[in-house]
């Protein structure tokens, strides 16, 4: 690759990163927005996180417990982009062909674990007691999810985002993955599973507001939280656009000279779809306790992806 | 040169029974460096090539009438080069881990004679003599532990494990009549599957996979902190030596396969080995007790090799050796820290750990990046074994090993975080700790050299193993210095490594924007009240895992050792009734007397 | 080099005899006379090795009327085992020893050499007499309940045995006008097949309760447990391996016989699981060891019964089993004498044992179990190679137990006391390194 191809491609780069992190924080407001509605409350403007995060970012005291306590910060914004630029969006690859969704599902871990890092070097045991529920909801909704993409996996004979995408893309719509029977099952597992990556009610019991003093997040402050606020924008979108690649297609429906422009509009509005429903699931559920979460995801929604995965290799092995 | 360094060994290890502490520690450092050395020289002199060596190229030594036949080969280099740099390690950790020289040092030079012994040997029966050195060996160490589980579970399994061996070997002696392994197995049917199938059953004792695992808690967790670390990093690593020598080394897969053509025996390992990893993960998670934890991790790490071994494509084997590689290492480091931590606390239990980590930054360090290798985290070549695994399972549609893998790989998480956070984080608790003393710190930082180096050239790594494969007749799969291919996917290190790197500008970006100050989180927790006035809880570690712990221990009792105790118990039995017939009164013998005469008279004259 | 080996008899007896006259020098004269025999059995050993069989006839008669000394390389090793092990001993326990003590301990240890290097079944059963009568003796010569409840019933099983003994001895006797070994063995054809088989089973039961076989061996818990160390020690290195010497023999020469060879597999393999099942659970030290020993003697049974089939492997099996045996129970006979191994030496004495015991290479023990397996393998005997795994894996549950026991520093044993144990235990560590027992067992025996 000459020079100025990889200068392209780094541009590419980060205007991505700039509007997967715009992105998030827009769809983070039009969600307090929703969930106001829901309750019949007027709520924010929806570019309130704009202002809260630059409010946070811009604090003049901002309290740090140590140096292992800053990592959650390095960590969880540098992780968090990574993850996201290893992902296919609106048929973009991106870095995609240097990975695949095995690298997606570690890099996601990188975030996690920093912000869990910091939390534990809060001292706070509040602190401690939400990382644990997070990370127990993380083994929880991780059962069905891995299931389903396993089930893609060996449907598709690839791990890698960038092929499935490609080869959801090629009928556009009518080849979708959840255009089949097992995988319409699949992506209802996986969207449960999103729900909990998501970690909005019913499963939000890691954050629990109003509940353990809000959890792994009770000791962060000024540029802490800030950046933990732009880590939650970007996972979501992170996440979301994961789950329109495995099954949505990567939001591919157009192909030709300007077909990114409308891929990117239908991905965005897939994820905003996707994310306006877990946003009405969440307005609309109480909270689940650790256990009961834990239940549902290995119990009803294992057997549920166990099923689709089942179905899938019957219909490869034939 | 071998036979020097075997001389070399024995007369090394009697030195270091004598001497003081600190000089034992010495010599057996350099001492131990040898064999590696014996390595680099066969590399330097034969390349990366696969020499055929005859037979009169072997290294011959004649022992109470018999002749051993040693020498190197591409697959004992491999596994040398991952279980023989421990040793140093070990003993450059252990300069000022010991207070008094009571045999340590002379124990582990005798382990890594023995396990020189296993790596060179070329025939079944030096194979055998020096597996079952290795067993006593580090069996003294076991012994020194004084536990009564550990003593008694380790000499038990690792005296079922070695007639296992001997079992197979004599079968294949018996119907090869040769004993060398540079012999073609000329055996099949039923008598080959079982040699095969015995012989793996016994490396397996050591390979500890479930349920064969049941010594290894009480092991790992009683005995001294720097053989553990041998012991989960090297010695699990010459059960899989063995599996791997006679699975594939002597094709003993197609024995079992032929005899038996519509099942697959492989796929019978890779399950045993995601049970493994699937179930010691989840016991891992509630541990309390930071070595049994270790111990549990090490079993359910250990399957994915099992994994790989078993599900036995070019791919999976690939990956199966790396993991054996990193996992070498990266539980080397973490068994040695959990060393430094009792060292200088003298605890054991989680529950009573905590904030050390500003105490001890490097120990803290090693360890973090030990726990990413072992999580996996894609900044550690811990990713690139497990990646090569996950795709290998996939590639054959194992759909019921990848899921069990992929959450084992979730749970790993899951304890990971309970030692960072239950030992080095939350509220400090000892004051007084000082950081580890040089030599330790040394130690564990050497050990995470090869972890770095492979991340980034996950290909040097291919490259190291290739010459094992190929005589093996396994193709190596493709890939370049940072980059892996396989036929559904590819892994480039090197792209996720700048990208991470150049992600943190903005993540540094903020962090720089504002000035921060430190405070002690006390002042915020207990909003400046003394602590003393209610005693709050402060640490969160007791029972970390309650609501999980909750929903799983129905299912994960009763467990392998309680099945185990039963067989214990039922040998009890019957020994109690087998006493009886010694009653004790010379009558009932006399009896005896009577009537076996008659029995062996009847026998010879009517029968 | 003159070889007499009819000396490595008659200065032990001559000895004997002389110590009451010097009482107070007893200990002394029969050190002396122990460390001679164990040179002469060295010096015969080496002979045999290096230049084969010798045969001595005594008082000018050539056999098969006169009586006959014939050493093969089994009587070698064997009488080479009980003499070093004897004078070994010796050293241990010879401080406290009283001038009786000495006189039984030296008839004790010529009737079993004299049993090793006879060539006479009468000579052997006059030699098992003494052997025995100084064994019930030394036993008691503790002087409590447990002692005289052994002795009592070793006399009462050893009398019933001898009687048997003579009886085989008669019939073979009264069907071929001879006594010596080998002129059985060449006409043994010619016998009567009923009382051929009665003759083998009168032997056969009468050696087995000197020999520990099952069901003969009620005396050997209490015996064992009622002796004291140094006598304990004696009697599982030196009339126990006489006797099972002298079924070798039986079984090599006189009676090599397909069916012969099976009772004594199946009795061996019974043996060796009774012994290794009934130690598993035994509480008392020196009850376990006891019961361990009837295990290993089944074990030798095993290979010697093989060896009676012609398999090469078998016989070097039972070899460094005896070696092995010896060498390790006698030191850890007298290592029971305290409650926990301390010191460097009795902890080394204590580990090497059991690994010898247990079949670690490259200890002498392991090589008997390599050997056997071989063995077994060649004549396709699974069950017993099964069984002889299972009673291994039983023997090493409780030796680990065992081993686990005895951590610890108290108690109180003389340093010459523990350098003798080490002494002994480093022999399995020397039979095991060197070809000696390999070697010696490829030398053609008598009338093999």
């Amino acid at each position: 690759m000459d020079m100025i191809g990889i200068a392209i491609k780094i541009t590419i780069l980060i205007a991505y990163a700039i509007i997967g992190t715009c992105t998030g924080l827009l769809f983070m407001g039009i969600g307090r927005k929703i969930v106001a509605r829901v309750h019949n409350r007027v709520g924010p403007p929806f570019y309130q996180n704009f202002i809260d995060v630059a409010k946070l970012l811009s604090k003049k005291t901002n309290i740090s417990h140590g140096w292992i306590f800053d990592l959650a910060l390095l960590f969880s914004i540098s992780g968090i982009l990574l993850t996201l630029l290893f992902l296919p969006i609106g048929g973009v690859q991106l870095l995609s062909t240097d990975g695949d969704a095995f690298l997606v599902l570690y890099l996601l871990a990188i975030p996690s674990l920093g912000f869990a890092l910091g939390a534990g070097a809060s001292g706070n045991p509040n602190a401690g007691v939400g990382v644990m529920r997070a990370l127990v909801m993380m083994l929880s909704y991780e059962l069905p999810f891995v299931i389903t993409l396993i089930a893609l996996m060996i449907y598709y004979d690839t791990t890698s985002l960038a092929t499935i995408v490609r080869m959801q893309s090629i009928n556009g719509i009518k080849s979708w993955a959840i255009t089949m029977p097992p995988f319409m099952i699949a992506a209802f597992a996986a969207d449960m599973a999103l729900q909990g990556m998501l970690m909005e009610q019913p499963f939000d019991i890691p954050v629990a507001p109003h509940e353990i003093a809000s959890g792994p997040m009770v000791e962060f402050g000024g540029k802490y939280l800030g950046s933990l606020m732009l880590y939650k924008a970007i996972a979501l979108v992170a996440e979301t656009t994961l789950f329109v690649d495995l099954f949505l297609g990567g939001g591919v429906v157009a192909h030709g000279n300007f077909a990114f422009v409308i891929n990117f509009i239908v991905w965005l509005a897939l994820i905003f779809l996707l994310f306006a429903l877990s946003i009405l699931i969440a307005a609309s559920f109480p909270r689940f306790r650790i256990e009961q979460a834990f239940g549902f995801y290995w119990k009803y929604e294992a057997i549920i992806a166990a099923i689709s995965l089942i179905w899938v290799y019957i219909m490869v092995i034939k | 040169m071998l036979d020097i360094i075997f001389a070399e060994l024995v007369v090394a290890a009697i030195i270091t029974f004598f001497v003081r502490e600190k000089l034992a520690a010495i010599i057996a450092f350099f001492i131990s460096l040898l064999p590696l050395l014996a390595l680099l020289d066969w590399a330097s002199n034969y390349g990366f090539a696969i020499i055929n060596l005859g037979i009169e190229n072997h290294m011959k030594i004649y022992l109470a009438g018999v002749t051993l036949h040693l020498a190197i080969t591409p697959l004992s280099w491999f596994f040398a080069l991952m279980i023989l740099p421990l040793f140093p390690v070990i003993m450059l950790y252990s300069y000022s881990f010991f207070k008094e020289n009571d045999g340590f040092f002379a124990l582990m030079l005798l382990s890594l004679f023995a396990t020189f012994g296993i790596l060179l040997s070329r025939d079944m029966l030096s194979l055998f003599l020096f597996w079952e050195m290795m067993s006593w060996s580090s069996f003294l160490l076991v012994y020194r532990s004084k536990d009564k589980n550990a003593i008694m579970s380790y000499l038990i399994f690792s005296v079922f494990a070695a007639f296992a061996i001997l079992f197979g070997i004599i079968i294949l002696w018996h119907e090869n009549s040769s004993l060398l392994l540079s012999d073609i197995l000329n055996i099949s049917g039923k008598l080959g599957f079982v040699a095969i199938a015995s012989i793996i059953t016994g490396f397996a004792v050591k390979a500890v996979i479930m349920p064969l695992h049941a010594w290894a808690p009480f092991v790992y967790s009683k005995c001294d902190e720097p053989f553990v670390a041998f012991l989960s990093g090297g010695l699990s690593k010459l059960g899989y030596y063995g599996i791997f020598l006679f699975l594939f080394s002597l094709k003993g897969v197609d024995i079992l396969q032929n005899y038996m053509t519509n099942v697959s025996w492989n796929y019978l390992l890779a399950v045993f080995g995601a049970l493994s990893a699937f179930f010691a993960t989840l016991i891992a998670i509630l541990q309390d007790d930071l070595r049994k934890l270790l111990a549990y991790s090490s079993i359910g790490q250990l399957g994915y090799i099992a994994i790989g071994f078993g599900i036995g494509t070019p791919l999976a084997i690939t990956g199966a050796l790396f993991q054996a590689f990193n996992h070498a290492f990266f539980k080397a480091i973490l068994f040695l820290a959990a060393g430094i931590v009792a060292y200088r606390t003298g605890k054991w239990k989680i529950s009573e750990l905590g904030g050390l980590a500003y105490k001890m930054p490097f120990t803290f360090m090693a360890t973090l990046f030990a726990i990413f290798a072992l999580a996996a985290i894609p900044i550690t070549s811990g990713f690139a074994s497990k990646w090569l695994l996950y795709e290998a399972a996939i590639q054959q549609k194992y759909v019921f090993i990848a899921p069990i893998m992929l959450i084992a790989g979730v749970g790993a998480f899951l304890y990971s975080f309970r030692i960072l956070y239950g030992v080095f984080l939350g509220e400090n608790r000892h004051d007084s700790v000082e950081e580890a003393p040089k030599s330790m710190i040394a130690a564990l930082f050497i050990l995470v050299l090869p972890l770095i180096i492979f991340v980034v050239f996950p290909g040097y790594m291919l490259d190291l193993m290739k010459p094992a494969l190929q005589a093996a007749g396994i193709e190596s799969i493709a890939h370049t210095k940072f980059a892996i291919e396989t036929s559904l996917a590819k892994y480039n290190s090197i792209a996720v490594l700048i990208t991470l790197m150049v992600a943190m500008i903005p993540a540094f970006v903020i962090y720089k924007a504002r000035k921060h100050r430190v405070t002690s989180f006390e002042d915020n927790y207990l909003a400046g009240e003394p602590y003393e006035l209610h005693k709050p809880a402060m640490h969160a570690a007791n029972n970390y895992y309650k609501p999980l712990k909750k929903v799983l221990l129905p299912y994960l009792e009763p467990g392998a050792t309680y099945y185990f105790e039963k067989i214990y118990n039922g040998i009890k039995c019957v020994s109690n009734a087998v006493r009886r017939i010694y009653t004790g009164y010379v009558q009932d013998y006399a009896i005896y007397v009577v009537l076996f005469l008659l029995f062996v008279m009847g026998w010879l004259i009517w029968i | 080099m003159v070889i007499h080996p009819v000396l490595l008899i008659a200065i032990p007896l001559i000895t004997a005899f002389i110590i009451p006259i010097f009482k107070k020098y007893g200990a002394a004269i029969a050190g002396g006379a122990i460390a001679f025999n164990m040179g002469y059995a060295i010096g015969i050993f080496f002979h045999v090795y290096s230049n084969g069989k010798i045969y001595e006839t005594i008082a000018g008669f050539n056999p098969p009327i006169g009586i006959f000394l014939a050493i093969d390389s089994l009587s070698a090793l064997l009488a080479l085992i009980i003499n070093l092990f004897a004078f070994i001993n010796f050293v241990a326990i010879g401080k406290e020893a009283n001038y009786k003590f000495s006189m039984l301990y030296l008839l004790a240890i010529a009737g079993s050499t004299g049993i090793v290097i006879t060539g006479d079944i009468f000579n052997m059963f006059v030699f098992f007499e003494i052997t025995a009568v100084a064994s019930y003796a030394l036993i008691a010569g503790k002087k409590d309940k447990k002692a005289l409840e052994g002795a009592i019933k070793y006399m009462v099983l050893g009398s019933i045995a001898s009687s048997f003994i003579l009886i085989g001895i008669a019939l073979i006797y009264s069907q071929l006008k001879t006594l010596n070994i080998y002129d059985i063995a060449a006409r043994i054809a010619s016998m009567d097949a009923k009382i051929k088989w009665a003759s083998f089973a009168m032997l056969l039961t009468g050696i087995g309760v000197e020999a520990e076989i099952f069901p003969l061996n009620g005396w050997v818990p209490s015996a064992y447990q009622g002796a004291s160390e140094g006598v304990a020690s004696l009697l599982s290195f030196a009339p126990s391996k006489a006797a099972i010497y002298a079924i070798a023999r039986l079984m090599l020469v006189i009676f090599p016989f397909h069916a012969t060879y099976e009772i004594a597999l199946w009795v061996g393999v019974i043996t060796l699981l009774i012994g290794e099942l009934a130690a598993f659970m035994q509480e008392d030290v020196k009850r376990m060891l006891a019961y361990s020993s009837i295990g290993q003697m089944g074990m030798i049974l095993i290979a010697f019964s093989l060896a009676s089939q012609d398999l090469k492997y078998a016989l070097i099996a039972s070899l460094f089993l005896i070696v092995s045996h010896a060498a390790s129970k006698s030191s850890l006979f007298l290592l029971s004498k305290s409650e926990k191994m301390h010191g460097m030496a009795s902890k080394y004495a204590g580990i090497v044992s059991v690994l010898s015991l247990i079949g670690m290479p490259p200890l002498a023990g392991f090589w008997g179990k390599w050997y056997l397996m071989l063995a077994a393998m060649d004549e396709k005997l699974w069950l017993v190679i099964i069984l002889i795994f299972f009673a291994g894996i039983v023997e090493t549950a409780y030796f680990a137990r065992y081993l686990h026991r005895s951590i610890g520093n108290d108690g109180e044993l003389s340093l010459r006391y523990k350098a003798t144990m080490a002494a002994m235990a480093s022999f399995a560590i020397l039979f095991g390194l060197l070809p000696l027992v390999y070697k010696i067992a490829s030398l053609p025996l008598w009338g093999g």
